[in-house]
């Protein structure tokens, strides 16, 4: 059986029922409230049903902390995020598992910027949770509730500032809401700010499909319906619409390796900063289009939290654009959070820009194919396996600080061990075909060490 | 030695001071016990007035959303109002987050089953069990949180209000006076009063956002604000409610505060004047309640202190009325099976309507008891013997052991008890004259002292 639930530096995740219990969510909130520094704290969740459960106990947590909670209702991360800074708080907490499928639920702590606690944070608040001495206060100063109905009105004006409006609102956009939290953002920007969104599975809670952002489920439900509507491109956002994936005006679904390589493309000319920080996995693309604009990338391990440290040892105007080969891109100009809706924005300012179809600018893009596996993991073989694969591929230039990567000229691997699921991933790319031989190889002696 | 009682987890339920000890985690897996023990399925929570309260409610509706139930939130109500609702809409349970009469930093969960009736002992040990042994119900669906405060309020006075005569109490256009604490009856009482009886209202402490305005408990010692109300605005009557409304005090048109057994006695007698049945009290509450069933020919059945020992005698004995005594709780069936200030004030009124007198005059009319009564810190294990020293030494007396000892004379008694939430002992006496309550309180008292190396409290 999967294990269903997980207790990390990234937080707490599993299925509400069986493994991710209300005992959790309030030792979890009732460990934040008393880690925290003073100030209120943040609340906002995603449209699951469970989430009204995860909701009641972090209120509970907190407040008996003596917070001041301030719920957004049903709101996007990036949405919290902001509200953050907009109130100095003291930090936040998500409550929604993004792109796990239904059953799943999560709490992510935010610190006092927005930003996801380090590792450092994130290891103290476990010590908190664990330990169970929690600071509760005296019963006259236990905190009190307030609900913020304006939150998501604050985060669009503010967008409002960063990109023009009135040029992008021209664009007819199809978008698969994926039963997530943008259906509420993209139908307030219909209403308040003369957009002509075309809205699917914007229900919010029954999920049409499974909410990642993949580029096959790009092609599932939204790609289709481009051509018949006549729309200048599709956008496809996770349930708490961080991450984003696209179809061009032409009906095809885009990669999601290609969000990040676009938006730098985009990003790096007028930007100061001349580096670009992703993760291990993501498309080798990055750097060839770093190249063109003088910039150099910077590989950290996969995972929110390598990418949160890695981001603390810069300057934000060192940074142009950071983000993974999932759709989960930063712009620090705008924000130092992934913001799926701000990414949208770029790649329509970028069309604005440019003058050019969506397909026209991907187009400029040399081909890049990329395959994905993974496999059922045996803990205790993981350190041989790696050992082997070293050997195996001494040709190579090697990377241990996730798993392994290796690099050739146009070609590259990374074998990983999940942090979510108990599984290996493979993933292998190369500059032009898929790189089917070196892939199935791969997944061949992974499983030799696996279950 | 004796010690505070910060926390108490036990039959009665969950008790205890919030902050360090009554923390949101006991409350969620307490509420997610009784969600698994009602089996999912729709619930009622409510709370009173409490700072603490609301984050209560939030770690009390997490844990019966984790059970699978579906939590239909009343917000903050008199507890017999949650209760009706409870019954009223075929929900599995209720829970009412209430101290009750305790001071503002205590905290407690009321539970009540699918008919709004308190738990019983059987089903409150089950619950327990279940708590203990964390046996919980997790469900992977997970329902909603359904917002609804009107409609309990509604249905409340509508069924208290058929039982009297509303036409009769509107002519008479009352001045009440109304001291309800700041707690949950602040915006409830005002309506029915003025609202619904047509009474002219003066208020104080009806600000649900504000502490508690005086001692919780509703006694002749906490009532002085409103006694002066009542004079200075020359009223015909007085009301105080407890935090929760469910308990009834009254002060007569002079400002003076009613013994709690005659506020009982005046509601016996409205409804016998109504219909007739029999009428059930706890073992302390004052004889004043036999003379005025005697006079409409009723039978008085008695059982152990606490409102669920006295509703269930009232449940098997068809009682058309019952109450105790002591705390100023009125249980009027024809409303609903649990003390209810609402039905009280209603009665009493009604009581008011039928008759010209003032209600110093109904009290004056009503038979003259005198009581005596004195609390005692009580080591573990010396109520026997206190119980053998007393049976000795009134060897005419009959003897009812169900709940302490009490010992019934020709035209007194005496009561000895553990209290159930507290570490103490209670000793009640009531008698036909002064003297003689006096003579047996003192002889008591010593008996008490020899028996039992106490402390006074």
């Amino acid at each position: 059986m999967a294990k269903s639930v997980r207790i990390s530096e990234v937080g707490l995740r599993g299925i509400v029922g069986s493994g991710l219990s209300a005992e959790h969510v309030l030792d979890f909130a009732s460990a934040f409230g008393t880690f925290l520094g003073p100030g209120a704290v943040i609340v906002g969740r995603d449209p699951r049903a469970s989430s009204v459960m995860l909701r009641e106990g972090v209120v509970a947590g907190l407040l008996a902390c003596g917070r001041e909670v301030i719920d957004l209702g049903l709101v996007s991360t990036p949405v919290m995020q902001h509200a953050i800074c907009r109130h100095s708080a003291a930090g936040g907490i998500s409550i929604g598992a993004s792109h796990n499928a239904a059953e799943w639920n999560a709490l992510k702590f935010l610190g006092a910027r927005g930003t996801y606690l380090s590792t450092a944070e994130a290891g103290e608040l476990l010590d908190l949770y664990h330990l169970r001495r929690f600071a509760f206060v005296d019963w006259k100063n236990i905190g009190k509730l307030r609900i913020e109905e304006d939150a998501l009105d604050l985060y669009l004006d503010d967008l409002a500032g960063a990109f023009d409006f009135s040029a992008l609102a021209r664009y007819k956009i199809v978008v698969d809401c994926a039963n997530g939290t943008s259906s509420k953002i993209l139908r307030r920007l219909n209403d308040r700010h003369g957009f002509r969104f075309i809205l699917i599975n914007e229900r919010m809670g029954a999920f049409a499909h499974e909410p990642n952002t993949s580029a096959s489920t790009v092609a599932l439900q939204l790609a289709p319906l481009i051509e018949p509507t006549g729309a200048d491109a599709g956008f496809l956002f996770d349930i708490d619409s961080d991450r984003v994936a696209m179809a061009t005006e032409k009906g095809e679904a885009v990669s999601e390796e290609l969000m990040l390589p676009l938006l730098a493309d985009y990003l790096l000319p007028s930007s100061p900063g001349r580096l670009v920080i992703t993760n291990l996995s993501t498309t080798a693309l990055v750097e060839e289009i770093a190249a063109r604009h003088g910039a150099t990338v910077i590989r950290v391990p996969v995972g929110r939290q390598a990418a949160t440290d890695a981001l603390a040892m810069y300057r934000p105007d060192e940074i142009a654009v950071a983000g993974e080969g999932t759709g989960a891109v930063m712009m620090p100009r705008f924000r130092f959070v992934y913001d799926g809706i701000a990414s949208m924005f770029a790649v329509l300012s970028m069309m604005h820009l440019r003058g050019a179809r969506l397909s026209e600018i991907l187009a400029g893009y040399p081909r890049y194919s990329i395959l994905k596996g993974q496999i059922p993991l045996l803990p205790q073989r993981i350190p041989a396996l790696f050992a082997h694969l070293e050997r195996r591929y001494a040709d190579g230039r090697a990377n241990s600080i996730d798993g392994l990567r290796v690099d050739w000229p146009e070609k590259w691997f990374h074998v990983r061990v999940s942090q979510t699921e108990p599984i290996v991933r493979v993933i292998c790319e190369h500059r032009g075909v898929p790189p089917r031989m070196l892939f199935q190889e791969l997944m061949d002696q992974v499983r030799q060490y696996a279950a | 030695m004796p010690r505070e009682h910060l926390l108490k987890i036990g039959v009665s339920g969950i008790r205890g001071v919030v902050g360090p000890f009554l923390t949101p985690q006991l409350a969620r897996a307490f509420a997610q016990a009784f969600g698994t023990y009602v089996g999912g399925g729709r619930v009622v929570v409510g709370r009173d007035t409490r700072a603490t309260g609301p984050m209560l409610q939030h770690a009390v509706q997490c844990g019966l959303l984790a059970a699978g139930c579906e939590v239909i939130d009343v917000g903050v109500l008199p507890t017999p109002t949650i209760q009706l609702y409870t019954g009223a809409i075929g929900a599995r349970g209720g829970l009412a987050i209430t101290a009750s009469h305790n001071p503002p930093e205590y905290n407690a969960l009321k539970l009540f089953n699918a008919s709004g009736l308190f738990f019983n002992h059987y089903e409150r040990s089950e619950l327990l069990d279940i708590y203990h042994q964390s046996a919980f119900r997790e469900a992977s669906d997970i329902c909603a949180v359904i917002s609804e405060s009107s409609a309990p309020i509604r249905q409340h006075f509508d069924r208290v209000l058929a039982q009297v005569d509303v036409e009769r109490i509107r002519a008479r256009k009352f001045r009440v006076a109304l001291d309800a604490v700041n707690g949950a009856g602040s915006v409830m009482t005002p309506r029915f009063l003025r609202d619904e009886l047509g009474c002219e209202l003066h208020a104080i402490s009806i600000d649900p956002e504000k502490p508690f305005s005086r001692i919780a408990e509703p006694r002749p010692d906490t009532l002085g604000d409103l006694s002066k109300l009542v004079v200075e605005k020359k009223c015909d009557l007085g009301f105080a409610q407890d935090p929760d409304g469910d308990r009834l005090a009254v002060v007569d048109e002079t400002g003076r505060v009613l013994d709690n057994d005659d506020v009982l006695a005046i509601a016996v007698d409205a409804v016998l004047a109504r219909r007739a049945g029999t009428v059930v009290v706890n073992l302390t509450t004052s004889m004043v309640i036999d003379d005025i069933a005697a006079a409409h020919g009723a039978t008085v059945v008695r059982t152990p202190v606490g409102e669920a020992n006295v509703v269930e005698g009232m449940l098997a004995s068809g009682a058309v009325i019952g109450g105790e005594g002591g705390n100023g709780g009125v249980i009027f069936p024809a409303v609903q099976y649990c003390r209810d200030s609402y039905a009280g004030m209603a009665l009493w009124l009604d009581r008011l309507a039928s008759k010209t007198e003032t209600v110093s005059e109904l009290a004056a009319a009503l038979p003259r008891y005198f009581r005596r009564s004195a609390t005692v810190t009580l080591e573990h294990g010396w109520l026997g013997a206190l119980m053998q020293r007393l049976a000795a030494a009134w060897p005419g007396a009959r003897l009812d052991r169900r709940d302490g000892i009490k010992l019934i004379l020709d035209d007194s008694w005496i009561h000895a008890r553990a209290s159930n939430t507290e570490p103490i002992l209670r000793l009640s006496v009531e008698a036909k004259t002064e003297s003689r309550a006096e003579e047996l309180f003192t002889r008591a008292e010593e008996l008490v002292s020899l028996s039992v190396p106490t402390r006074a409290k």
